[in-house]
């Protein structure tokens, strides 16, 4: 049940009859992966990283998008457990979910493969009249209000007299 | 003052067990010179296990679960130690003294803490979505720029929770477009009825979940708001739908 989830895999390395079974959970060395990262990533990042994802965490980089957010991944099983091998270093320290454009936000959320920098469909798909992306901007001053975009369909009555002779 | 007499100095236990000392028999204390174990038993276990109608009720076994172990004997008839591969007494004396379950504990603590944990950092890292989530609306357009719904209100006639308010005109070219296209997002159920009842694809439910807002009135989205979004979002659309059309 808990097999594939962790990546279990059956090894006869070592010879020891006892543990035939080795999981991520034990292949997974979790100081040496935290130190491997703050040793790729360097102290000045790691330290960003500490302060917004709250991680150490090391990939390839895959992209960064119009407004400086920067995205990485790194599918070695033995670093990243499933759902956190894409992430995202946001530009602004005031950070928001929907700070993602939507190209980037379909490759983040694994619903395109490719990063849309790559992806053939996704280039082929945007449109020259397309507005720029913006945040959810509740509670500023940008924030949406609705209003009607139809006529009002009743109209007050202006009294009007015909002219006396 | 009045004295206290010398037979209350005394507790009246002690006193009784002086007084009358219970003969031990000696047999008890041969055997328990033989055996290894520091608890005396009857060598003649009686089987409880074979009844008289042989059923046999968990009670009973449950009761007698400390009569039922197994206990062997070597050739002279001496008790076997069944714990003699186990750890010694030094060992055991060890662990409890200098509190290594602790110790041990600690750094299991110290373990969970550098190891990633399967928390999704959310902002920063997201769940797999479906090309088919449903999350908040978006008017789309043709890739010329005309915008596709022709307000055939089918939509507002499938929406099950009645959310969605079109009027229409005709154009000045003769085309009928919507004049008025209102969603009120707080009666939304998101069911995704209307996109599967758009003939032109106008209406869609993108993958943005993340339209949440401060006040209540944020959420009634006009068409002005609704075409927006489908501009914003139009290349993301687009891929979804493509790859989804096969299956549709």
């Amino acid at each position: 049940m808990i097999g594939p989830l962790l990546n279990c895999r059956a090894s006869s390395i070592g010879g020891s009859p006892q543990r035939a079974v080795t999981c991520d959970r034990d292949v997974m060395p979790s100081l040496q992966r935290y130190l491997r990262s703050i040793y790729r990533v360097g102290f000045r990042a790691w330290w960003r990283q500490l302060n917004y994802i709250g991680d150490a965490k090391s990939g390839r980089f895959v992209g960064a998008d119009q407004f400086g957010n920067k995205y990485f991944e790194n599918y070695n099983a033995e670093e990243e457990v499933p759902g956190r091998q894409r992430w995202v270093d946001l530009a602004q320290h005031h950070y928001h979910a929907s700070q993602v454009p939507p190209e980037w936000h379909s490759w983040i959320s694994h619903i395109r493969k490719d990063p849309p920098t790559e992806d053939p469909v996704m280039q082929a798909s945007k449109q020259p009249w397309q507005l720029p992306w913006t945040e959810n901007l509740t509670g500023t001053r940008g924030a949406y209000r609705p209003y009607n975009t139809a006529a009002p369909k009743i109209k007050a009555w202006e009294p009007a007299s015909a002219p006396r002779a | 003052m009045p004295v206290i007499p010398p037979r209350l100095v005394v507790p009246v236990g002690l006193l009784r067990t002086l007084a009358q000392p219970q003969p031990r028999p000696l047999i008890t204390i041969s055997r328990r010179l033989q055996s290894t174990h520091a608890h005396s038993r009857s060598t003649n276990t009686p089987n409880y296990l074979e009844s008289a109608d042989g059923l046999i009720s968990d009670l009973t076994l449950r009761k007698h679960r400390k009569e039922l172990t197994p206990r062997k004997f070597d050739a002279d008839g001496n008790e076997v130690d069944p714990y003699k591969g186990g750890p010694s007494a030094i060992d055991k004396a060890v662990h409890i003294f200098f509190f290594t379950e602790i110790i041990r504990g600690m750094w299991i603590v110290l373990e969970q803490y550098f190891r990633p944990p399967y928390t999704i950092m959310y902002p920063f890292e997201k769940g797999p979505l479906s090309p088919r989530f449903r999350g908040e609306h978006a008017l789309r357009r043709y890739p010329s720029g005309e915008e596709r719904c022709i307000a055939c209100k089918l939509c507002e006639a499938i929406c099950p929770a009645q959310a969605i308010t079109i009027e229409s005109e005709a154009r000045l070219d003769g085309s009928r477009r919507t004049t008025k296209y209102d969603i009120d997002m707080t009666k939304c159920i998101y069911c995704g009825f209307c996109q599967e009842a758009c003939p032109v694809d106008a209406i869609v439910e993108t993958q943005n979940q993340e339209f949440s807002t401060e006040t209540r009135e944020e959420l009634l989205y006009n068409k002005e708001k609704l075409l927006a979004n489908g501009d914003r979002a139009e290349a993301e659309i687009a891929a979804n739908l493509r790859s989804d059309h096969v299956y549709r």
